[in-house]
């Protein structure tokens, strides 16, 4: 399968002097959602950070689409749409301004978006807001704002950082009917959440950090394994809680 | 902290020192600018306009307009400074029976400037009223105006307590309609005729803020309040020096965003999409919006005046014309560190390209609209000298514009 993300010995931080990251490999398939797990602090969002080239590495490369951002910025920046842990808006912006923004900024052809939008709008009941201003709405109608411009664009990557933070029920439904279809049409999916149920049950694999380092990665048999537990024996839960803090579930 | 540090008026004086400390380094910015040389040679060229007027007032110099227009504003302004922030809803909410004192506080200490600004206003117009020989004896005048300036301090108070934002908008409408008229009722009618008349206005007005649902004491409109005047520090300062971003204030300005729709859906737009939003309904806008039609009403003035054969319509359009780009100039900094613009698949100089696009297209817009109302009463006398010199000015301004646009966007980059 076509590798849409590969992240390689990935050294990073906000001082040289005191990196957060530390030798990172990991890497994402066409196709696969996988979860991003680890306590606060972890380094869950500044591994995303690096990714979307908001952070540069120390040392080690992240590829997007086969290249990295120094190669093709516009290329690698395409190939993703980021959907963050706290809504980022435009104040001056309404909803639908928001999706049409979204629409230009990743060429979505014309056509596609009016069909997409209304789509979007009404599948996340959204419609009777779509003239509101981000000022007006709750942060759960902001973070369905960012679902929706995320999944618009239609990109090769998602990358979530805690999409359920807010999300009313029917919310979380929408969105994880929709990253389940969009990974079928072949998208690839980095989520990261503490909701460790919905990780368990939602994702293909898993990705464990504790203090800046990748404690485990794999199917959930892989976790279980290296947090020492048997196969096919306890949930995602047993094994993080094992791994991060040693404990007995 | 002593238990005196957490009397409400005790709570207001820190406060407002702390703002003072925390605006005192950008005020040192600003003094290194340049800017107060600038206010200097505004100063003294409209004193020199001033005194020039003073000593031979037209006999048809339109003094009871004038006077509208110059009274009004500075009788019904009336701000309130209270240093509230959103986190008082939860700190500062339960104490609310105690906050007389620092109510009082905010209250004395923004009316005084507000007064201190109507004297002004008072002082510079009542001479020349004088000279133009129109109607009622000054005293009373001076007493009226005082008058004013309280009954409209009461009302901005009780507009502030009302539940319902239309019906703020509404009676602050009708309070400055009514001002307005009183003034010119004092400017023009007998004393006790203009009296009887206050009284009328003062007692419809007094109805009408009995009528609405009103809050005991309104929090959150004194939270927005002091945001709002936070936000026109820093939007000052900000064309002098990199100041803290604040939360900004939108308003929809559905007469101008008509326009964002006809923008077409490509890519290559994608930027001008979100800078021409930025500026129609950000603070940015409401303050160029303000600045045009004050412009224009001042470029027209000395226009239809014709002083020294058109020169000093002209140097008021170049006034308003720097005014008006270095305030355009903030739209650059809006974004500055947005996310998107790292995340949005869109190359940093094409952004560069679209803001200034926007920026031109704003620029050529607001100086022709500040040129007509200064160009076009001049033609009409047959001058012409100072309009052509005015649009060369400008044309000339917005073909180099974009170069030092450009330059800021590159040293802001460089800087970051």
């Amino acid at each position: 399968m076509e590798s849409i993300l590969k992240v390689e010995q990935l050294t990073g931080g906000y001082s040289p002097r005191r990196p957060v990251l530390h030798d990172l490999n990991f890497e994402l398939k066409a196709g696969e959602m996988v979860g991003l797990i680890g306590l606060n602090g972890a380094g869950k969002s500044t591994t995303i950070k690096h990714i979307l080239g908001l952070m540069n590495p120390h040392q080690g490369q992240i590829k997007v689409a086969g290249v990295t951002l120094n190669e093709s910025p516009q290329q690698y920046r395409s190939a993703f749409a980021y959907v963050p842990e706290t809504p980022v808006l435009f104040d001056e912006l309404t909803v639908e301004e928001h999706l049409r923004l979204s629409g230009m900024a990743y060429n979505v052809p014309g056509g596609d978006y009016e069909d997409q939008a209304s789509k979007l709008l009404e599948q996340y009941q959204m419609v009777p807001k779509r003239k509101a201003f981000a000022s007006h709405l709750s942060k759960g109608m902001k973070q369905k704002v960012m679902i929706m411009s995320a999944l618009l664009a239609s990109p090769p990557l998602y990358i979530i950082d805690e999409p359920f933070l807010g999300l009313d029920p029917l919310g979380i439904r929408s969105l994880l009917d929709q990253l389940v279809e969009v990974k079928r049409s072949g998208a690839a999916i980095l989520m990261s959440s503490h909701i460790l149920s919905t990780v368990e049950a939602y994702c293909d694999r898993y990705i464990v950090m504790h203090h800046g380092k990748i404690a485990a990665q794999g199917d959930l048999d892989d976790v279980r394994r290296t947090a020492g537990m048997d196969a096919g024996n306890g949930t995602l839960e047993d094994a993080f809680y094992k791994l991060v803090a040693g404990g007995v579930s | 902290m002593t238990s005196a540090n957490h009397e409400p008026a005790s709570i207001w004086r820190t406060r407002a020192r702390d703002f003072r400390n925390e605006i005192k380094p950008y005020i040192r910015y600003m003094a290194m600018s340049g800017f107060p040389s600038f206010l200097s040679l505004v100063l003294i060229a409209s004193a020199i306009g001033y005194f020039t007027l003073l000593r031979d007032v037209p006999a048809d110099f339109p003094i009871v307009q004038v006077g509208v227009i110059v009274l009004t504003p500075v009788l019904c302004w009336s701000p309130m400074r209270t240093y509230l922030a959103a986190a008082d809803v939860v700190y500062l909410m339960p104490r609310e029976h105690e906050m007389g004192p620092y109510l009082r506080s905010s209250f004395q200490r923004t009316i005084l400037k507000s007064v201190f600004l109507a004297a002004v206003v008072m002082l510079l117009f009542l001479p020349i009223y004088r000279q133009a020989g129109a109607g009622s004896e000054m005293v009373w005048i001076i007493l009226a105006a005082l008058v004013l300036k309280a009954a409209n301090a009461a009302g901005g108070w009780q507009e502030r307590k009302l539940a319902w934002n239309s019906i703020r908008l509404l009676l602050r409408s009708a309070r400055w309609l009514l001002t307005a008229l009183a003034v010119a009722a004092w400017l023009t009618a007998m004393p006790w005729q203009a009296l009887l008349f206050t009284v009328l206005c003062a007692a419809l007005a007094w109805l009408c803020y009995r009528l609405p649902q009103r809050h005991r004491l309104p929090w959150e409109r004194l939270i927005a309040e002091e945001a709002v005047t936070r936000r026109r520090y820093y939007a000052f300062f900000g064309l002098f020096i990199d100041v803290p971003v604040l939360p900004s204030s939108i308003k929809r300005r559905a007469y101008l965003s008509w326009l964002l729709p006809r923008i077409p859906f490509v890519h290559r737009y994608t930027f001008n999409y979100l800078f021409s939003a930025t500026l129609f309904r950000s603070e940015i806008g409401g303050i160029l919006i303000r600045l045009l039609l004050l412009g224009a009403l001042v470029n027209y003035m000395t226009a239809d005046a014709a002083s020294l054969s058109g020169w000093v319509t002209a140097f008021v359009y170049a006034l308003f014309g720097i005014v008006f780009s270095l305030q355009l100039g903030g739209l650059r900094s809006v974004h500055r560190y947005s996310v998107w613009k790292h995340v949005y698949p869109l190359p940093e100089d094409k952004q560069t390209d679209q803001l200034v696009q926007v920026d031109r297209a704003a620029l050529s817009a607001g100086l022709l609209l500040l040129w007509l109302p200064a160009a076009l009463p001049l033609l009409l006398k047959g001058i012409s000298a100072p309009p052509i010199a005015m649009l060369i000015g400008a044309l000339a301004y917005v073909a180099i514009r974009p170069m030092r646009l450009r330059r800021k966007v590159k040293s802001d980059a460089d800087e970051d």
